[in-house]
């Protein structure tokens, strides 16, 4: 059955809608379940688009296009490829797992399923759209049902760590609007017309003639995008706004926003690297020197929290610091790993925050001081967590290991060969967050699961139960699927990561682009990869051989 | 034998895993302890039998060639290929069989000693994870194999050190060890990184991109390094922080004396027979490396040599039974790394061989022993023992003897071998030489402090436990809080009584194979054979006769064990009794490690924490969270400021619309127009 | 055109008219406010019609139907103004009505509600 994309993306909306609509349904256990229809459904659709994908090209699939403001040449374009295909499963699953997650007791549970459904819509909005204002519509959109959430369902904080959190992200989406319209407004100077589709933007970026008179301009309009991606990533030094918002949020908030700083991420992904070769060249450094700086300092942050949320909070700032490492070590490795590393840290903190939101749930606080002993009370839960808390701190047969893995190990191969003006000790600083992350979760894991019993008896004290505990062991399944038997998930990203790789690095006529011939796909990831012979920089002896080995390029493997 | 069936070695205990952990509290009602705990070593000494099976094919060839046995794969992207395969060869082999067969003994042992936990099955849940683990590390073909085993045993050692979670040390000293290997993990992924550089930047082709399985990757190692010889070692260098991390050197063995407070069992298998040798197991694996960079190997010798003395020294300001074999482990772990610093890698294995037996031996004894004694571990409230439990006496004699090098025991050749490579060998250069005389010096240290043990434990004038304050008896039922002295007494009648089959059995076995072991292994030479075949591809065939060493040998073991009786025959001597500020201030220095560890504490553990605790509330509060909150109250105070225009009075009002009028007017009438009409 | 002077005109115009405006800012009873607006209103009506009256406009001299339309203009204006002036007077004091209903009192500097 060929499900079209826009079914899937404004269906959770249409939920949103009808559930609303059903106002004699009036138990919380109905509404809840049929809230839990909703998300199924919407997961069901988006099995049945993705089913048809094709992992060998780097193309848009199930592209969809109406005309939507056409003199400003503003369409509603959709679409999606390898990148966007994971973070939609991951979309889809958190927000099914948040469903059955809440409790029932909350209050007004169908205007909180409403938001939480509208908000899934914005999420697969964003992650499907093509077009620049479509894009910035969705992005923004996300931000009004998060917004409410928090605020209506907080903890004490509430309206203040809503507030900031919606501010501060706006104001970034500012600098990321004024972006776009530069953006559109080139393509106009370059080819005449107005357009804020990427597939034709990128395509003139490829050609070279985009940006032939513009180099200047082109840093300035990265960075204005990129400030934007910035703060939702988030990367130092925009990332305040998560301490507060994670602390603060239902149970539902953090594992949304796990979902959601997957959109900055994605935005770096998607947008600043086909679209701004030259700057993101010349501004590696800087970013790896960003996610080098946010992978120390929020391992130290998180060291110094006693409120459990804030440490997942700040230890969220540390993981993403990886896919910003991953991502701007511009190898091909690297990029995986970071791309990788969106999903599986996605996975790893929704684990984390449904395991403490139900401490939260059962005991209104989230302080580590509180607990203690809650192993030998509640054996099943101190199981899930330690689960969960290995998949955080990266051990090998867990996701968090091998994203964490391809990425350093690609930010040192290009560091050690000195390309992009890189250098290895990012990875190598780098290397010493994976330390302090076992610091600060197995520290944390030993003040509430270890040491005498603190606690006294009670039902509330009880284990979770195994109904309750579903969830995490959804999760804690992906945990390990991933960690050993990650080739599922890569090949469906190999192809259009390395497209985007070789849209930032190659040459001026030789990048690939969206609007190339499905014949010419297989030639052009197989390109002679330009990091391709250049040993290590000895002292001050550097030699380039660009023979073309075997190296980085695999003849054998096919690409369908 | 089909070399496949290594699937089954190591798919074995992870079932026993499974079964203990997800089924085994239910099991423990049904079936009962012992039944569990016969279910627990079965997948253990079934991998032990298979691994004999494919030993014996080995040894059947006259040269081993390894095999490697692919499996599914792991990581496979454009680039690099990581599949899930092993390699069948003398090396992995050995291992297969060090860590099953010493490996079932320990379980079974473990099922009398743990008999009264009330969380049996989850202390074999996690043996059985960690004994699946260690053979990944070993078996696994590719270096992230390895990695994968040496993060799951440092998971399970973490598991296991924290038992008896319930006493904030042990879980505690769990933390210890899971984080100081996490530095070393990090210096070992660094190294695995640079391989990857060197080798695809040198442009070498590698087999199917398998850019770190051992089969692909060395050969175009080699090939790389011999062009560049400085990144060699780098890469040493990288490869042997990890080793140290895991094999507790200098400076990163603080974890292994606090990792005494897991069950003895488990110091026994974990940090003495098996996992801490996987950085021994890592350098024979990669002696490439080592072979091609003289400088790295003689770094390696000198730490060795350096972590032997400090160790040995330390261990004479120790009361704590354990705490001698912790410390006595890291001295030995010192002798192995000074082989594989002077080129003798197989001699470093060989001293893993025999240490493994010996030490489990002596870790095991000394459970037996603490478990006679209702928990006290302080060796001054011992005395006299060998009366009352005969058994695990003889045993640990035999261990004590073989340590401490006397000739014709096990040690005496492995360490003949290590500290005659050491010093016929000039690979590492000066050092090495030095750092073989160390070792000698060492050894005669090891006799000593060994020679202390026993005579404080078994011999002695009186009987000093009887002195103990009596205390009532309880029930263990309940568990267990910590296995340190709560100061039981054994006064009256209760005396100490020889342990059970289950416990001595496997004591018997590791005293023959600790007595026999190097005659049977022909004094090392066949297993030099067995291991390196073909020699060393760099180095070929080292030396290791040094006239007159045997000599110094016999005398640096006797006179060891001849001062350690001399000193103790008496008993415990007044300047080392309960009493601490009568000791010599060099023995309270030792026992405080030379104040190392608390060096390491203050500024690292509390260091960090203050930075953290900084970084937070300066750097995050104040500055970075401080801007953000700043521009809100700054854009707050600015419309405050703003806000006294609006004042309400409609006259005010009616004057600034009046006053703006005339200047608009104004403005356009004589700025604007001032050029003409 | 003998007579008065078209500055006169102008000059009375803008005497009442800084009158009214004085007097709106300094009075503080809106009748005596509204009473200025009005003077103000009838300043600018002597004003238009004494343009008009006088055709001063450059653009239009020498034409006689633009002189008759610019007068007709003024004119116009004046109507216009005073239609205006009587609605505003109406609706002003209306709610000076229902304000001194509320609060007894027609201070306008009690009047600050709107204060923010």
């Amino acid at each position: 059955m060929n499900v079209p994309l826009s079914a899937l993306i404004w269906f959770p909306a249409l939920g949103a809608l009808i559930l609303q609509l059903l106002g004699f349904v009036n138990k919380s256990k109905d509404i809840k379940s049929i809230a839990v229809l909703f998300t199924t459904v919407a997961l069901g659709l988006n099995l049945a688009v993705l089913s048809k994908s094709n992992s060998g090209t780097y193309l848009f699939q199930a592209v969809e296009s109406v005309s939507w403001i056409e003199n400003l040449g503003i369409r509603y374009l959709v679409g999606y490829d390898g990148i966007s295909f994971w973070l939609t499963v991951l979309t889809t699953l958190m927000t099914l797992i948040i469903v059955v997650a809440t409790p029932e007791t909350t209050k007004n549970l169908r205007g909180f399923f409403g938001l939480v459904l509208l908000l899934e819509t914005a999420m697969l909005g964003s992650f499907c759209a093509l077009d620049l204002v479509l894009f910035f519509s969705f992005f923004e959109l996300t931000l009004i049902p998060m917004f409410f959430l928090v605020s209506l369902w907080g903890g004490p904080n509430r309206n203040k760590a809503a507030a900031k959190f919606v501010i501060y992200t706006f104001a970034g989406s500012i600098f990321m609007l004024v972006g776009i319209v530069a953006l559109a407004l080139q393509h106009q100077k370059v080819t005449g017309q107005l357009d804020f589709s990427i597939i034709n933007i990128q395509a003139s970026v490829a050609s070279g003639k985009f940006w032939a008179n513009a180099i200047q301009a082109q840093t300035f309009i990265f960075w204005a995008l990129a400030l934007g991606f910035m703060v939702k990533t988030p990367a130092f030094p925009f990332h305040s706004w998560i301490g507060d918002t994670y602390a603060e949020s239902p149970t539902a908030g953090p594992i949304l926003s796990s979902v959601m700083v997957k959109m900055g991420s994605y935005g770096f992904l998607r947008f600043c690297l086909p679209l701004f070769p030259e700057a993101v060249q010349s501004q590696a450094p800087v970013f790896m020197a960003i996610a080098t700086i946010g992978i120390l300092y929020g391992a130290l942050v998180a060291i110094a929290q006693t409120d459990m949320r804030r440490m997942i909070a700040y230890s969220s700032l540390s993981h993403m610091g990886f896919v910003l490492l991953g991502i701007f070590s511009l190898s091909y490795k690297g990029m995986i790993g970071g791309s990788f590393q969106q999903f599986s840290h996605g996975i790893t903190t929704g684990l984390l925050v449904l395991l403490v939101g139900y401490l939260v749930e059962k005991h209104g606080t989230a302080d580590m001081n509180a607990f203690g002993g809650l192993k030998a009370k509640m054996p099943l839960f101190a199981g899930l967590f330690l689960l969960g808390m290995l998949g955080s701190v990266g051990l090998p047969t867990t996701n968090g290991f091998i994203g964490e893995f391809l990425a350093l190990m690609g930010a040192y191969e290009t560091g050690a060969r000195g390309l992009f003006g890189l250098s290895p000790g990012f990875a190598i600083a780098s290397g010493l967050g994976v330390v302090l992350g076992a610091v600060y979760l197995f520290v944390m894991f030993q003040k509430v699961f270890y040491g005498p019993v603190k606690v006294t008896e009670g039902p509330d004290w009880q284990d979770i139960p195994v109904g309750k505990a579903l969830p995490a062991f959804v999760l804690v399944f992906f945990v390990f699927v991933g960690g050993l038997y990650p080739n599922l998930f890569f090949g469906q990203m190999e192809a259009s990561t390395q497209a985007t790789r070789l849209m930032a690095i190659s040459e001026a006529t030789k990048r690939p682009s969206w609007k190339d011939k499905p014949e010419e796909v297989t030639i052009r990831v197989a390109l002679e990869d330009p990091m391709q012979g250049q040993y290590i920089r000895t002292g001050s002896e550097r030699l380039i051989s660009s023979s073309r080995l075997h190296g980085n390029v695999d003849e054998k493997r096919e690409i369908r | 034998m089909d070399n496949n069936a290594v699937w089954l070695i190591i798919l074995l205990p992870i079932l026993g895993f499974l079964i203990q952990g997800l089924a085994g509290p239910s099991l423990q009602r049904k079936i009962g302890k012992k039944a569990l705990g016969v279910l627990a070593v079965l997948p253990i000494a079934a991998s032990f039998v298979l691994g004999l099976m494919l030993t014996q094919g080995l040894a059947s060839q006259e040269h081993a060639e390894a095999v490697i046995v692919s499996g599914g794969s792991w990581i496979n992207i454009m680039g690099l290929n990581i599949p899930f395969e092993w390699v069948v060869d003398p090396l992995s082999m050995t291992m297969v069989l060090i860590i099953t067969g010493v490996g079932a003994l320990i379980h079974l042992y473990s099922t009398a000693y743990m008999a009264e936990e009330k969380d049996f099955s989850r202390f074999f849940a996690y043996l059985n994870l960690f004994v699946a683990a260690m053979l990944v590390l070993v078996l696994g073909n590719n270096l992230p194999l390895l990695f994968i085993g040496w993060e799951g045993v440092g998971l399970c050692s973490y598991l296991l050190i924290g038992f008896w979670y319930t006493d904030t040390a042990n879980t505690k000293a769990a933390n210890k060890a899971f984080i100081v290997n996490r530095v070393g993990d990090w210096s070992l992924m660094l190294g695995l990184f640079l391989i990857v550089v060197v080798i695809s930047g040198a442009n070498i082709p590698v087999e199917d991109n398998r850019y770190l399985s051992y089969d692909a990757m060395l050969p175009a190692l080699t090939t790389a390094l011999k062009a560049n010889p400085a990144m060699a070692t780098a890469i040493a260098l990288l490869l042997f922080g990890g080793a140290a991390g895991k094999s507790a050197q200098f400076p990163l063995y603080v974890w292994l004396p606090d990792a005494m407070a897991g069950p003895t069992p488990v110091s026994a298998l974990i940090h003495a027979a098996t996992m801490v040798t996987s950085g021994v197991v890592l350098l024979n694996r990669m002696n490439i490396v080592f072979q091609l960079s003289p400088t790295a190997s003689a770094v390696v010798c000198a730490v060795g040599a350096f972590t032997a003395l400090f160790a040995a020294i330390i261990a004479f300001g120790q009361t704590d039974i354990k705490k001698v074999l912790a410390y006595s482990t890291v001295s030995q772990l010192g002798f192995m790394f000074i082989a594989c610093g002077a080129g003798a890698y197989w001699a470093g294995m060989f001293h893993v061989t025999t240490h493994a037996f010996f030490k489990a031996l002596l870790f095991l004894g000394a459970g037996a022993v603490i478990h006679a004694m209702s928990h006290e571990q302080d060796m001054r409230h011992y005395g006299k023992l060998a009366k009352y439990l005969p058994i695990t006496f003889g045993t640990m004699m035999v261990g004590t003897l073989a340590i401490a090098g006397v000739p014709g025991l096990s040690g005496f050749y492995s360490k003949e071998a290590i500290l005659g490579s050491a010093i016929a060998n000039s690979h590492a250069g000066q050092l090495s030489a030095i750092s073989g005389w160390v070792g000698l010096g060492v050894a005669a240290l090891t006799a000593m402090y060994m020679g202390r043990l026993a005579m404080l434990t078994f011999f002695g004038k009186e009987e000093r436990w009887r002195k103990l304050p009596v205390a009532e008896h309880h029930d263990h039922e309940e568990g267990h809080d910590d296995d340190h002295g709560h100061g039981h007494a054994l006064t009256g009648d209760h005396k100490p009584k020889e342990v059970p089959v289950s416990m001595w059995l496997p004591l018997v076995v590791l005293a023959v194979l600790s007595a026999g072991a190097g005659l049977i292994l022909n004094e090392g030479k066949r297993f030099e054979h067995w291991l390196y075949p073909s020699g060393l591809s760099q180095l070929g065939e080292l030396k290791h006769e040094v006239p007159n060493l045997e000599i110094y040998s016999y005398i640096a073991a006797g006179l060891g064990l001849l001062a350690g009786v001399l000193v103790y025959i008496g008993g415990l001597p007044a300047k080392e009794g309960l009493d601490e500020t009568k000791w010599a201030r060099w023995r309270s220095a030792a026992a405080n490690q030379f104040g190392f560890d608390a060096l390491m504490t203050n500024l690292f553990a509390e260091g960090g924490r203050d930075v953290a605790i900084g970084t937070s509330s300066f750097l995050e509060d104040q500055v970075i969270d401080g801007a953000v909150e700043g521009s809100a109250s700054g854009t707050r105070n600015f419309g405050g400021w703003l806000q006294q225009i609006q004042t309400g009075a409609v006259r005010l009002y009616a004057m600034l619309m009046l006053l703006g009028g005339v200047g608009f007017v104004g403005y356009f009438l004589f700025i604007v127009n001032r050029g003409g009409k | 055109m003998s007579g008065v002077p078209l500055a006169a005109y102008l000059a009375l115009g803008l005497f009442m008219f800084m009158t009214g405006v004085v007097g709106v800012v300094i009075r503080r009873s809106p009748i005596v406010i509204f009473m200025c607006i009005e003077l103000m209103l009838n300043a600018v009506n002597l004003t238009f019609l004494a343009f008009a009256r006088y055709q001063f406009s450059p653009m239009v001299a020498g034409n006689s139907f633009r002189e008759g339309q610019s007068a007709m203009a003024g004119q116009m204006m004046v109507i216009f103004v005073m239609a205006v002036a009587a609605a505003e007077v109406a609706v002003g004091l209306g709610i000076i009505m229902a304000i001194f209903r509320l609060r007894e009192n027609i201070d306008i500097d009690e009047m600050n509600l709107l204060k923010g």
